[in-house]
């Protein structure tokens, strides 16, 4: 069901008002490929992207940040906290990435609340984009069931004009939706020409809507939207084998597959799989002190388990010390784990960590190849 | 306590990495008040041998190399090597491929003779090196942050990851993605990938990683890239990061 209409054009102008009050964070092209980027004008946006390199993550949890600095006064100790609440929006984020974030909200708000991630969601309007076909070849989210959000966004815009204009401009976006992973940056789709509205909060409602720049939908549109859902359906084919839901048994009966080590061989630990993973979380935590060493900040920094000193401790004693046994476990927590802990899936298919890898390690060829071991 | 003594030397090098400590302008004042740098060619006139910290730049390619850094070690209680050069034998490694006479010939002219070379080399081949700041040029930052710790008491430590990491947050897009073999993924971090963050493929200066991420890049090279075997094996020499004459 359809909550509002939109177009194109009244969209960027409701963007371009609300850059008054938030900073705009969106998909932009950068040579051949799209990177989420703060912009100016919602003029500078390129909805029609296909996929962006990295996910909006690093505006929610950056790369690098203070907790808190401190400082010796009068010989003693003295700490404050830094807590970043800049009013942000995040512009045309795909259901991949909106059910990253739906992770890193349950992984930072439970146990120990994370006052330093919490802000900034608090703080931050998510405008989803769901997409009608896959974004590029590779992707697996409708095997994670995560091509689809149902939750996590403020607003979502489906974008019912592109699937209309399909077949009808032959290029780009247009076309076979069978063809889908043709779209590329340098031959950006058409822009659709409007968007079907669900609200999911009443921050979203109420953004929308004050404006009145936005319409009810008609009968027409809920038709559109029907049969932009079976559309999108017949899209996306499934890369994995093994159901996900069956993904942690079949994990169980390999944790001692041969596999783990013919994969890791090729395995540099470099660690992008991770860096770029929309729902990668861990961190390391150090000091930097200035130059009288009385004062200083704590950080923290992006860390992966694949990085071979991640699992180090006091010893030295490293107990994930081989590059087989990080794999595995970057596996087992992205399709088993995770889901097990959080209800929530692990991995959401984005295929980020696939295509950044620089040995060509492929998470898809692994489920499928422990499959036909099992 | 008092300041601890610093003196900071060159060896067969640019001398480049001296001059970083001269380009960390907007803390020179801050070093200065914190230590007494006694002996340095490239800002100072004025010589002592009574050192704490000696920092060396270059690496050791003559027979005088060797007499010189066996007297900074013998004068400094604690040695750390600085730059590429220092750290691996760097860019002067190149020699080492080639002819030593002809190559004598081309840097000395007609007087070659009066000039004995060795194949270039790192400190840590002659003489124990306590630390390493790689680089070429070394990270000052990470000069700083030596020093810094080395003030503290605390223990310092290289990054122990690879490139691929600092162009990750700096959201840089993998130039494996554009088909070019950089050498991030077998190279040490902590130079906040500044030549892929230019577009340039990463070239080692900073030595290997890991023995494990070189064996990794054996396997690639072989099995998985379209690549001669060759131009990686220069590129790995270019910095003297990796000198086997073939991968592992």
């Amino acid at each position: 069901m359809l909550d509002r209409m939109i177009t194109h054009s009244a969209f960027l102008e409701l963007v371009d008002e609300l850059a008054g009050k938030r900073r705009i964070i969106g998909p932009v092209a950068r040579g051949e490929r799209f990177f989420y980027e703060e912009v100016e004008r919602a003029g500078a946006l390129d909805l029609a992207f296909n996929y962006c390199v990295y996910g909006p993550r690093a505006f929610l949890f950056p790369p690098t940040e203070t907790l808190f600095t401190f400082q010796q006064i009068e010989g003693r100790f003295a700490a404050e906290a830094v807590v970043e609440d800049r009013p942000t929006a995040l512009v045309g984020v795909h259901p991949c990435d909106i059910n990253a974030i739906r992770l890193l909200d349950r992984v930072f708000e439970k146990d120990h609340p994370d006052e330093h991630y919490l802000s900034r969601r608090r703080n931050t309007l998510i405008i989803g984009l769901d997409c009608p076909r896959p974004c590029t070849d590779g992707i697996f989210c409708s095997d994670m069931k995560t091509n689809e959000a149902t939750e996590g966004f403020d607003v979502m815009l489906f974008p019912l004009g592109a699937v209309q204009e399909v077949g009808a401009s032959g290029k780009g976006g247009g076309g076979d939706p069978q063809a889908g992973p043709s779209v590329r940056a340098d031959e950006p789709p058409a822009a659709p020409s409007q968007y079907g509205v669900v609200f999911g909060t009443p921050t979203g409602r109420e953004w929308l809507l004050y404006s009145h720049k936005s319409t009810v939908p008609t009968a027409a549109d809920e038709r559109a939207l029907e049969q932009y859902h079976r559309s999108k359906a017949a899209a996306f084919r499934r890369a994995i084998k093994t159901p996900s839901e069956d993904l942690p048994a079949l994990l169980d009966r390999s944790y001692d597959s041969l596999l783990w080590e013919a994969t890791a061989r090729r395995c540099y630990s470099c660690g992008s799989c991770n860096l770029s993973c929309p729902t990668c979380y861990c961190f390391n935590i150090y000091d930097e002190l200035d130059m009288t060493l009385a004062a200083g900040e704590r950080k923290r920094e992006w860390d992966g388990c694949q990085l071979p000193k991640f699992a180090e401790v006091a010893g030295p004693h490293n107990f994930r010390a081989k590059a087989a046994s990080r794999l595995r476990h970057r596996i087992y927590r992205k399709a088993k784990w995770v889901r097990e802990q959080t209800d929530l899936p692990g991995c959401v298919g984005c295929a980020r960590c696939d295509r950044a890898c620089t040995a060509k390690i492929s998470s898809v060829e692994i489920y499928n190849q422990l499959a036909e071991e099992a | 306590m008092s300041k601890p003594k610093i003196a900071i030397f060159s060896l067969t090098s640019c001398e480049g990495c001296s001059l970083a400590i001269l380009e960390l302008e907007d803390q020179l004042l801050d070093i200065l008040g914190a230590v007494d740098i006694v002996n340095f060619r490239e800002g100072m006139t004025e010589r002592s041998w009574d050192i704490d910290i000696g920092f060396v730049d270059g690496a050791v390619s003559t027979p005088t190399d060797i007499e010189e850094v066996e007297h900074f070690r013998q004068s400094s209680k604690m040695l750390v090597a600085i730059g590429a050069c220092a750290c691996t034998g760097g860019i002067n490694t190149l020699k080492n491929y080639q002819d030593e006479t002809d190559c004598r010939r081309y840097v000395y002219g007609e007087k070659f003779e009066w000039f004995p070379t060795i194949p270039a080399q790192p400190l840590s081949n002659f003489v124990k090196v306590d630390a390493e700041l790689p680089g070429c040029p070394m990270v000052k930052e990470e000069f700083l942050e030596f020093v810094k710790c080395a003030l503290a008491g605390k223990q310092f430590r290289l990054p122990e990851n690879a490139v691929c990491v600092e162009c990750k947050k700096k959201d840089n897009l993998c130039l494996y993605e554009k088909g070019i073999i950089c050498l991030g993924p077998v190279t040490r971090a902590g130079c906040a990938a500044i030549c892929p963050s230019y577009g340039s493929k990463c070239e080692g200066c900073r030595g290997l990683v890991s023995d494990e991420a070189l064996a990794a890049a054996g396997v690639n090279l072989r099995e998985q890239y379209d690549v001669a075997l060759e131009d990686v094996l220069a590129d790995f020499r270019l910095f003297g990061a990796y000198q086997g004459s073939e991968l592992p």
